[in-house]
């Protein structure tokens, strides 16, 4: 590889030299790459080709994503608000101050139960609903299709949908009504209700989408594993626990991994059917309670510091559940 | 359970998702309903159905369903559009180089791939102030290209590395230029995952909430599917007007996904199983 007449052109940097040596800083074109090809428009790392092919997206990335992130950290360390003329640095007074802020931790701890529930219920009923549906025909592919349409729907129209029917005067509660229920309950604006009823209309929505990598899952394991087991007396129960579960290791890691970070981000569910409410919190989350301190409120100094929170929550959650799968992935 | 009984699993299955659909049922026939028979008996087909609910929408006075509709087409074009041939020409770039600060590139953009929304919205609205791009379409076109290139990225990167290099080596001895090699040879051999692209980012701008309500605000008008949050208001319970409205407002997105429904479940199960 490192001989330039045997060279391929993706191998060597400008220069001529091989990628394990040092590579050049300047990157300038140096118009051959040496050998009996002249191969003059083929030198991979070259300033102009990086202004034409990366640049564009690295400025866009970086104006809206990255430089985002660095500001939200700073903002966060300020005492900025709307009623307040002087923004000073405060280092991390604010992260101090909504550690001990009943609100915050509230809408911390909703953001838990929202994500543990969706995470453990859409996959243990993605996984069954896909173990129903592994068959081939055209019933089973239209039902996975029925499956599928609530993943492509905006959160909001399934929110609108849900709060249709689950609101006080909603739908399910005009049928249990004329079904003579006296006082139905308020999905929504019961305390004790609220918050489930928001994760099952997520999990509702997400269903599909687990249902579906599932399924693919399910069809990469070879049908030989089932039939040698079954031959060896294996009842329907241990074929599962020895080899279907674990050979969708893969399929859970996805799952549990993109459930979390969908689950961990809601807002668009919370804005339409509740409101943050019942009471000022009730089914509040952090994304919500970021929105709201920041926009509605104008207190940017304590709205950063919560997505500050957020971040490293999430970054941490996801990074650290991914790790763990894959290990198990690894180790079958 | 299938050589005994053989028709369980096919009842069974359909009955789990029928009780799934009935949300979606519900939605869809009260769209063909007045009012009285909504709440009436939601269960109901709509027999005689009206077409009340929809003409409703589309004649709104505010044009809230119109206004919608267009800006809702122009948002999600030119951030699809923009965002693949982007995406497109910098994995090919970061991923062909091979040199340390490719693989640094491309690592700090893949972080970018599970940041919440809200988390950099509020720079995200001083930065198009500071540019003179907030409530307009071109900042809203630039929030979504930034926030969904990493995606792109990272979809492109998994493909191109799955095809050789022979191709753009014959063109490039037959004295075609970096572009013209991107250009004629390359991106098409990218079509299955330029399509997955477009069709996830596709659904994913259509049905997007929080940037749209944000970034584009009032001024400009909005999406459709602001336009559908816009439409309820705290109390309202004129259901069939929203269903009506709801309805309208999807048929586009889940059209173009029944086009291109081969792409997309495709993409999201590359993974999903041992290779």
């Amino acid at each position: 590889m490192t001989h330039p007449l045997r060279s391929r052109p993706g191998d060597v940097a400008a220069g001529g030299v091989p990628r394990s040596g040092r590579p050049e800083p300047t990157a300038a074109p140096s118009g051959r790459t040496g050998g009996p090809r002249r191969r003059r428009t083929w030198t991979w790392p070259s300033a102009g080709a990086f202004a034409v092919f990366v640049l564009p997206t690295l400025t866009v990335f970086t104006a809206m994503v990255l430089a985002p992130i660095l500001w939200t950290l700073y903002i966060g360390m300020t005492d900025e608000r709307a009623t307040r003329p002087n923004t000073s640095f405060v280092g991390l007074d604010n992260y101090g101050f909504l550690l001990g802020d009943e609100e915050f931790r509230h809408s911390l701890w909703n953001t838990v139960v929202i994500t543990v529930i969706v995470v453990l219920l859409t996959n243990l009923l993605g996984l069954a609903i896909a173990l129903l549906l592994r068959r081939q025909g055209r019933l089973y592919s239209l039902l996975r299709g029925v499956y599928f349409t609530p993943v492509i729907l905006s959160a909001v129209v399934v929110s609108v949908i849900g709060r249709a029917i689950l609101a006080d005067d909603g739908l399910l509660n005009s049928t249990l009504v004329s079904l003579g229920v006296k006082s139905p309950p308020g999905w929504l604006t019961d305390p004790s209700y609220a918050i489930y009823s928001v994760s099952g209309i997520m999990v509702w929505q997400l269903l599909g989408f687990a249902v579906v990598v599932y399924l693919a899952g399910l069809a990469g394991i070879p049908a030989e594993l089932d039939e040698a087991a079954s031959l060896d007396g294996a009842g329907p129960w241990q074929q599962f626990r020895a080899i279907t579960w674990p050979m969708l290791a893969p399929a859970l890691t996805i799952n549990t991994v993109m459930l979390m970070i969908s689950a961990f981000k809601v807002y668009d569910q919370i804005a339409v059917l509740t409101n943050g409410g019942p009471g000022t919190d009730g089914t509040a989350t952090v994304a919500f309670e970021v929105i709201r301190t920041a926009f509605s409120e104008q207190r940017p100094g304590v709205a950063s510091a919560m997505a500050g929170i957020m971040l490293v929550v999430v970054s941490i959650a996801s990074v650290t559940t991914l790790k763990l799968l894959q290990r198990r992935e690894v180790n079958l | 359970m299938n050589s005994r009984t053989p028709w369980v699993r096919p009842l069974l299955a359909t009955g789990v998702a029928a009780v799934f659909c009935l949300p979606l049922y519900v939605a869809l026939v009260n769209a063909f309903k007045t009012s009285a028979k909504v709440v009436g008996s939601p269960l109901a087909l709509p027999v005689p159905p009206t077409l009340d609910n929809i003409e409703q929408v589309l004649q709104r006075p505010d044009g809230l369903f119109w206004y919608g509709l267009v800006n809702s087409v122009i948002l999600t074009t030119l951030s699809i559009l923009i965002t693949t041939v982007l995406a497109a020409m910098s994995a090919y770039h970061l991923v062909r180089s091979g040199r340390w600060w490719s693989r640094a590139v491309l690592g700090v953009m893949l972080t970018g791939l599970m940041i919440p929304p809200a988390v950099i919205m509020l720079p995200i609205t001083r930065i198009l102030n500071a540019i003179g791009l907030m409530h307009t379409m071109p900042g809203a076109v630039l929030v979504n290209v930034g926030y969904y290139l990493p995606f792109a990225v990272f979809v492109f990167m998994g493909f191109i590395r799955s095809i050789p290099r022979e191709l753009e080596e014959a063109a490039a001895v037959d004295g075609a230029g970096r572009i013209r090699i991107f250009w004629q040879v390359v991106f098409p051999l990218l079509r299955p995952a330029s399509a997955s692209v477009l069709i996830f980012l596709g659904v994913w701008v259509w049905n997007d909430f929080l940037t749209p309500l944000l970034v584009l605000g009032p001024g400009a008008g909005n999406t459709v599917t602001v336009g559908i949050f816009r439409s309820i208001g705290p109390y309202q319970q004129d259901f069939g007007a929203v269903f009506a409205f709801m309805l309208l407002a999807t048929l586009p997105v889940l059209a173009f996904y029944l086009a291109f429904q081969k792409h997309f479940v495709r993409g999201l199960t590359g993974g999903a199983t041992k290779g």
